[in-house]
């Protein structure tokens, strides 16, 4: 059996396949369907600082190969996540704390209320469904220099990944602008804004009428992003959007992901991580891959 | 809970663009009445989230809507010896307490599906009154197991079958003959927002709610409904269903 673990600065998951923020709660729902502690990590519903109701209904919507929301953060507060899911999360597997701040500081204070705590911080600074905070801070890369640098220095010993909206001009410039401002690692992407409209009422299906578009149809535009975020820094990258099986994981890898996070496949098949985790150590022993970690980066352009 | 792959036994059209499906899971799934399962159609993101109607052992009954493109593929790309993936059983479903001896259902349209479920599990045991609205003759479907009520009183809204009127109205002409010691009803909003103004307070009533779902087991945060107090509460998890009186029908 292929060894499927990998390191992210420092810490050994047991596999590269993390299911990602905001299609997994804090894990407990999940966890009456197997067991979580199979996962490589955990990325936990992204939280602020206080709690919040997020926005009115329908949050969901479906188009071709894709999915559409707009949940708008609904969470309880970083407070009651500490207090009431964390350590029973913690016991199980990896942490990886999804932040969301309305405004710089903010950002800065969950990061300090979670620090020492959480294995990794991830920075969300691509939220497109939030009128305040969110992708704000993700789309120009001052901003991200800027909200990357405030929340590195609230943390002393967790490290910190920035996720990185795909809705830029430029990636790259995106991904080293956080790597200026002090980012252990990266994740990408996060949705791509979008809409879908009922075109018998005439009226976006979605009540915030935009949301953030994912699912199987996104990941070729998420892979060419994954990569060349990889090519633009030195420091690790995790890659997801639209993975729906092990064969996908794979390709976000040898585009340079050490990791990678699984979103709306959750949703089409609630076995989707644990499937994906048996198939790669199946990929790997029937292509003589001994270690998946020999994957990261693999592809070599043509020409 | 379990994820299962399902093998379709029958799809059949049962009314206008309504269609009842039955398929066999891997192993018996206990079900309660008003509970629901999240199906998987191929190349669709998201599940079908679909109202158990009957469920016995591995046999499992759900009635649907053709809608949209998902449920069109359901209707046409689902036949016998079919497989199907399935998550079930999820939500909290109808609770028909001991001493709730006469039993209120009031239903409306495709919201009678998780109706059957509990006039099956309750016809013995309880006395049952059912009042089920459709929007025409063409839409009325699932009288033979309606038919198990001790009392049904089937409208349609043109009155092309059985009384004209709505389902709320039928009950409030009888409601002060039958005295139900507790209500249970689904149906489109503007009905249970009229059950509300009706006999919201007054008599112990729960209802069923639908909404668009991600992922059916109360993680994404997508199917919320407001309760009174401004909380929100997952449908899919917390629901389908809720006290009339804390649910807030407006949002």
């Amino acid at each position: 059996m292929a060894d499927l673990r990998v390191t992210l600065l420092g810490t050994e998951l047991k596999n590269p396949v993390i299911p990602a923020s905001g299609t997994f709660g804090f894990g407990r729902e999940f966890a009456e369907l197997y067991d979580i502690s199979m996962l490589g990590a955990v990325a936990t519903k992204g939280l602020t600082l206080e709690p919040r109701a997020g926005n009115p209904t329908p949050r969901i919507a479906e188009s071709r190969g894709v999915i559409l929301n707009a949940v708008g953060l609904q969470n309880p507060g970083v407070r009651h996540f500490i207090e009431e899911d964390l350590a029973w999360l913690r016991e199980k597997t990896k942490v990886i704390a999804n932040v969301a701040g309305k405004d710089v500081e903010e950002y800065g204070k969950i990061c300090a209320l979670l620090d020492g705590k959480v294995d990794f911080i991830e920075l969300n600074i691509s939220c497109p469904n939030v009128k305040c905070g969110g992708m704000a801070f993700g789309i120009r890369p001052e901003s991200i220099e800027n909200v990357t640098w405030v929340a590195k220095n609230a943390l002393k010993t967790t490290p910190l990944i920035v996720k990185l909206s795909p809705n830029v001009e430029s990636i790259a410039e995106n991904a080293r602008a956080a790597e200026r401002g002090g980012a252990d690692a990266l994740s990408l992407v996060n949705t791509f804004t979008g809409m879908a409209i009922d075109i018998e009422r005439r009226r976006p299906i979605l009540a915030n009428n935009t949301g953030g578009v994912s699912g199987a149809g996104i990941k070729p535009i998420a892979v060419r992003m994954v990569l060349e975020a990889a090519h633009a820094v030195k420091i690790p990258v995790i890659g997801m959007g639209g993975i729906t099986c092990a064969e996908d994981a794979i390709e976000f890898m040898m585009a340079g992901a050490c990791a990678v996070e699984v979103g709306t496949q959750n949703f089409t098949d609630a076995l989707a991580c644990p499937k994906i985790i048996a198939d790669l150590g199946a990929w790997c022993d029937a292509h003589g891959v001994e270690r998946i970690r020999d994957l990261i980066g693999a592809a070599r352009m043509n020409g | 809970m379990i994820e299962t792959r399902a093998t379709v036994l029958e799809n059949v059209r049962i009314a206008e663009n309504i269609y009842s499906l039955t398929f066999a899971t891997e192993q018996p799934v206990p079900v309660r009445p008003g509970q629901f399962c999240m199906l998987g159609v191929t190349g669709f993101p998201l599940r079908r989230p679909l109202a158990i109607c009957m469920a016995e052992g591995e046999r499992i009954t759900v009635c649907y809507q053709v809608k949209g493109r998902g449920t069109e593929m359901l209707a046409r790309g689902y036949q016998r010896g079919h497989t199907i993936p399935v998550l079930l059983p999820l939500g909290n479903g109808f609770f028909v307490r001991q001493e709730e001896k006469k039993v209120a259902v009031v239903g409306g349209g495709v919201g009678v599906f998780p109706l059957v479920s509990v006039i099956r599990a309750y016809a013995q045991e309880k006395e049952i009154f059912s009042y089920v609205g459709f929007r025409t003759r063409a839409a009325v479907c699932m009288q033979y197991e309606l038919q198990r009520s001790k009392e049904l009183t089937v409208t349609t809204d043109d009155g092309s079958f059985g009384k004209r009127g709505t389902a709320v109205q039928a009950l409030m002409e009888n409601i002060g003959r039958v005295k139900p010691d507790v209500i249970l009803s689904c149906g489109p909003l503007p009905m249970l927002r009229a059950l509300k103004n009706a006999v919201g307070g007054k008599i112990p009533a729960f209802v069923s709610l639908e909404e668009r779902m991600g992922c059916g087991v109360g993680a994404c945060l997508v199917c919320v409904c407001s309760l009174s107090g401004g909380a929100h509460a997952r449908v899919c998890k917390d629901g389908p269903v809720f006290d009339l009186t804390e649910v807030d029908l407006n949002g």
